[in-house]
């Protein structure tokens, strides 16, 4: 009898639909959003000037550029991998670009190229470094963790060498107008960042590249016993991540309009929080852009409430902590009881 | 033999998994200074029989008594009750890759430390080289013992328990890894604790071992004994598979789609499956036949339909097809580790099968084209489940290997090979995927089968090629008789 009801195409019996919707809920990834709704009625309350729209934007303009390196990280953990080099790579990339764009004196090596073509030279660059990674990790079989570890080291003394220890002011044009010009009121860097998240989450959603990576991150023996080609995957994986944090800093040097040396400096740690945050598993297989824009959003916002409230700056960055701790713990209880398969937070 | 207290003494064993009754009231005896041969088909309970005796798997119910010590058993550990008295040497060895050989050889054992408690480094080193030279084994005790060869590791795993001076020693299949020399040795020394008291239990596949080595036999057939204590000088081959079969008559209804004059789908010209492979195997599928390649665990079988499938390179040779190699449809030996993702539903983990088939020319999964096919091979597999958004990890055993089988046919394969098509899955949807199976074969396809049971491989098979060693040492085809598998696959020519 119960078979009966359990062979599929049956239309009138189905599952609980509060506990259907319930499920689909939480794997959509949008575990995170009543929280920051909770958040946002409170900042209301206690911050006048918190709901106004100049005020919003600067939230969206300030996590531009975390969100796009986030987005980047979750390609590598979604195939059940880190990639702790991204951070070196948002000083890096706009720095070696800054260094071919100005002129001699001003620190640069003279040869002056035009403005766009130095943002191929970061992209470039970026792209270039996370081949590199995905090298070390599939030919030479490193742990993703330790040669990752060494790039990020690596690239922050890469950025002292390539820039003598200098700042780099003005780039170009091109960096500023990606980096904090507005289109009908609406800073660039924040359309680049939301593009981003939708192609990517199209992507991730819809397209079989998508299908991969979770398949990957699930059990990479079954995807390579169904015929996927595993070890291109991670390839594209890491070369993906360092493509979008190659991105991020060209943002990031644009708004400074400067290629600092310290750029990027303490992002990776933000870029996790934020993922784990947002439902992504650090075991692999597990996670949606919808949920990363949230935790992204999250830190976003409660940086911002902490400002307008005038706490303490001391007091900020251990806040935003604890934040970190609690959002991941009912990120966790509440994948735990969706799925009912046990995965690393 | 010595006709004093047997040394073990089991009455009454019964051990169930799930459903499944593997061992229903069991009694086993063992004089000291015996070797003691178990045999039994493939599922017989052999294994489950000694792992109840040595505490590795405990019994349900049942008594057991080793030397003094005495076990009722009730499901519950008694493994550490019985550590001192019984060693356990299980067909794949348990050995510790990561620590020296000198290191797995001791331990567990007190001799080789100081009275503070400190483990001796020299004693260790020394202990391991005397052993090492008495098993004439050419290797140095600073080797760690992941990096040795199949061969020395199942000795090493042998020599350990032997090493430990328990009156009671397992060994379930201990020589399907060795060479000729090194199963003299074994022999050997077996022999020579024989003479010092020692008891063993064999189970061994090789017939020719057990007349060899083995004073008494006792066989087991579907978790009962049909005959214990027998003196194997009493027995022959003929009477031995009669035991292990029974004496119903095994008439297959095995329907025959193989069209044997067309060009084969898959050829494999003069295989080696490693730089160890004695002699090249020469293989091929027919369209609408259904082959089994059968044999002993580790003999080769499940290599070689890896190599078939393109899962795995041979040593040397190749897989041609027709003109271009088929389509090929694959079902892994072990599903959990290789066959679904646990936690992507039904929909997702078929689809994965052929994402290429399934996407647009941008790379997009085609959404409508994606559930037609799947409610399509949902329905040819019959794969029960809540929908196709359920995740597979939840579903029971024959459902997820429906949806491996599903996965499978994305492609619409011209030849399937499925390796342990059934393990692990219940009586009905046995019965659904031998349907299936025969369907595809009915359909022109070619199909090969990769099993370890003998009754589903003549349910199914209309040719058997048995692998053993590494080689393709026979074939049976047509109205073959169970007692030729049997045997063939015991080693016997």
């Amino acid at each position: 009898m119960q078979q009966e009801a359990a062979r599929m195409g049956r239309d009138d019996v189905k599952e609980s639909r509060l506990s259907g919707l319930g499920n689909a809920f939480l794997a959509q990834g949008f575990t995170m959003y009543p929280v920051l709704l909770l958040l946002v009625v409170v900042g209301a309350f206690v911050a006048p000037r918190f709901l106004t729209y100049a005020n919003i934007i600067n939230i969206l303009e300030q996590v531009s550029v975390l969100g796009l390196t986030t987005i980047g990280l979750t390609f590598v953990l979604l195939i059940g991998r880190v990639d702790l080099s991204l951070e070196g790579i948002v000083g890096f990339a706009p720095m070696l670009a800054a260094i071919t764009l100005v002129p001699a004196a001003a620190g640069g090596l003279g040869v002056q190229l035009p403005g766009w073509v130095g943002l191929v030279v970061a992209l470039g660059t970026a792209g270039l470094i996370g081949a590199f990674n995905g090298f070390l990790v599939i030919r030479v079989g490193l742990n993703p963790f330790i040669s990752t570890l060494g790039l990020l080291v690596l690239l922050r003394g890469g950025v002292l060498i390539v820039s003598n220890g200098r700042s780099i002011y003005s780039p170009g044009a091109e960096f500023v107008f990606l980096g904090s010009a507005k289109i009908v009121g609406l800073p660039v860097s924040v359309l680049v960042f939301l593009a981003t998240a939708l192609a990517v989450g199209v992507v991730l959603q819809y397209h079989r590249y998508g299908r991969a990576l979770y398949a990957i991150g699930g059990n990479e023996e079954a995807a390579r016993a169904a015929g996927i080609n595993v070890d291109r995957m991670i390839w594209s994986a890491f070369v993906f991540a360092s493509l979008l944090a190659g991105l991020a800093g060209v943002l990031l040097t644009g708004r400074l309009d400067s290629a600092v040396t310290t750029q990027g400096q303490g992002i990776i740690f933000s870029a996790f929080a934020a993922a784990v945050i947002g439902g992504v598993s650090l075991g692999g297989g597990r996670g949606t852009i919808v949920g990363v824009v949230s935790g992204v959003l999250l830190i976003g916002v409660i940086n911002n409430l902490l400002t307008l409230a005038q706490v303490p700056s001391f007091y900020v960055q251990a806040s935003t902590g604890a934040v970190i701790v609690i959002a991941a713990i009912l990120t966790t209880l509440a994948n735990r009881r969706s799925g009912g398969v046990r995965t690393r937070t | 033999m010595d006709m004093t207290r047997p040394i073990v003494e089991m009455r009454e064993i019964t051990k169930t998994f799930g459903s499944t009754r593997a061992l229903k009231g069991v009694d086993f005896t063992v004089a000291p200074g015996e070797v003691h041969a178990l045999l039994g088909r493939n599922g017989a309970g052999k294994s489950t029989l000694v792992s109840a005796l040595s505490g590795f798997t405990p019994a349900d119910s049942g008594m057991i008594r080793i030397a003094n010590v005495e076990i009722e058993a009730n499901g519950r550990d008694y493994s550490s009750a019985i550590r001192d008295v019984i060693a356990h040497v299980q067909q794949k060895p348990q050995l510790f890759d990561l620590l020296t050989v000198a290191e797995n050889l001791f331990v567990e054992s007190g001799s080789v430390r100081n009275r503070f408690g400190l483990v001796s480094h020299r004693a260790m080193h020394d202990g391991a080289s005397r052993l090492l030279q008495e098993w004439k084994m050419n290797i140095k005790p600073e080797s760690l013992a992941g990096e040795l060869k199949p061969g020395s590791r199942q000795l090493l795993e042998i020599v350990k328990a032997l090493r430990r001076g328990v009156p009671v020693i397992i060994l379930d299949e201990p020589t399907a890894a060795l060479g000729a020399s090194e199963k003299h040795i074994l022999f050997e020394h077996v022999k020579s604790l024989k003479q010092s008291g020692v008891s063993f239990v064999y189970i061994s596949h090789h017939l020719d071992e057990v007349f060899e080595v083995a004073d008494n036999v006792t066989v087991l057939r579907d978790g009962q004994i049909v005959a214990a204590r027998r003196p194997v000088a009493d027995l022959d081959v003929q009477t031995l598979a009669n035991l292990m079969m029974g004496s119903k008559t095994t008439r297959s209804v095995r329907f025959d789609h193989g069209d044997y004059n067309a060009r084969p789908l898959l050829k494999a010209t003069d295989i080696l499956i490693s730089p160890t492979s004695p002699v090249p195997i020469n293989f091929e599928v027919r369209p609408g036949e259904i082959v089994a390649l059968a044999g002993p665990v580790g003999g080769g079988k499940e290599n070689l339909a890896m190599i078939l499938a393109g899962q795995q390179k041979p040593f040397r040779g190749e897989i041609t097809g027709n003109g271009g190699l088929p389509r090929i449809g694959f079902v892994p030996t072990d599903r959990h580790a290789s066959g679904y993702v646990g936690m992507l539903g039904v929909r997702e983990n078929i689809g994965l099968g052929g994402l290429d088939v399934l996407s647009g020319d941008l790379g997009f999964i085609d959404a409508s084209h994606e559930t037609s096919l799947v409610r399509d091979l949902v329905g040819k597999t019959d794969v029960i489940a809540s929908s196709v958004e359920q995740a597979v990890g939840q579903l029971s055993g024959g459902n997820q290997q429906k949806v491996v089988f599903a996965r499978a046919l994305v492609r619409d394969p011209q030849v399937f090979i499925a390796l342990s098509p059934t393990r692990g899955v219940d009586v009905g949807a046995k019965e659904q995927l031998y349907g299936l199976l025969r369907d595809l074969a009915a359909r022109g396809l070619g199909v090969v089968v990769v099993s370890d049971e003998e009754d589903e491989i003549n349910v199914l098979a209309n040719r058997v090629v048995i692998i053993f060693d590494e080689r393709a040492t026979g074939e049976l085809t047509g109205d073959y008789r169970m007692e030729d598998l049997i045997l063939r696959m015991e080693g016997v020519a």
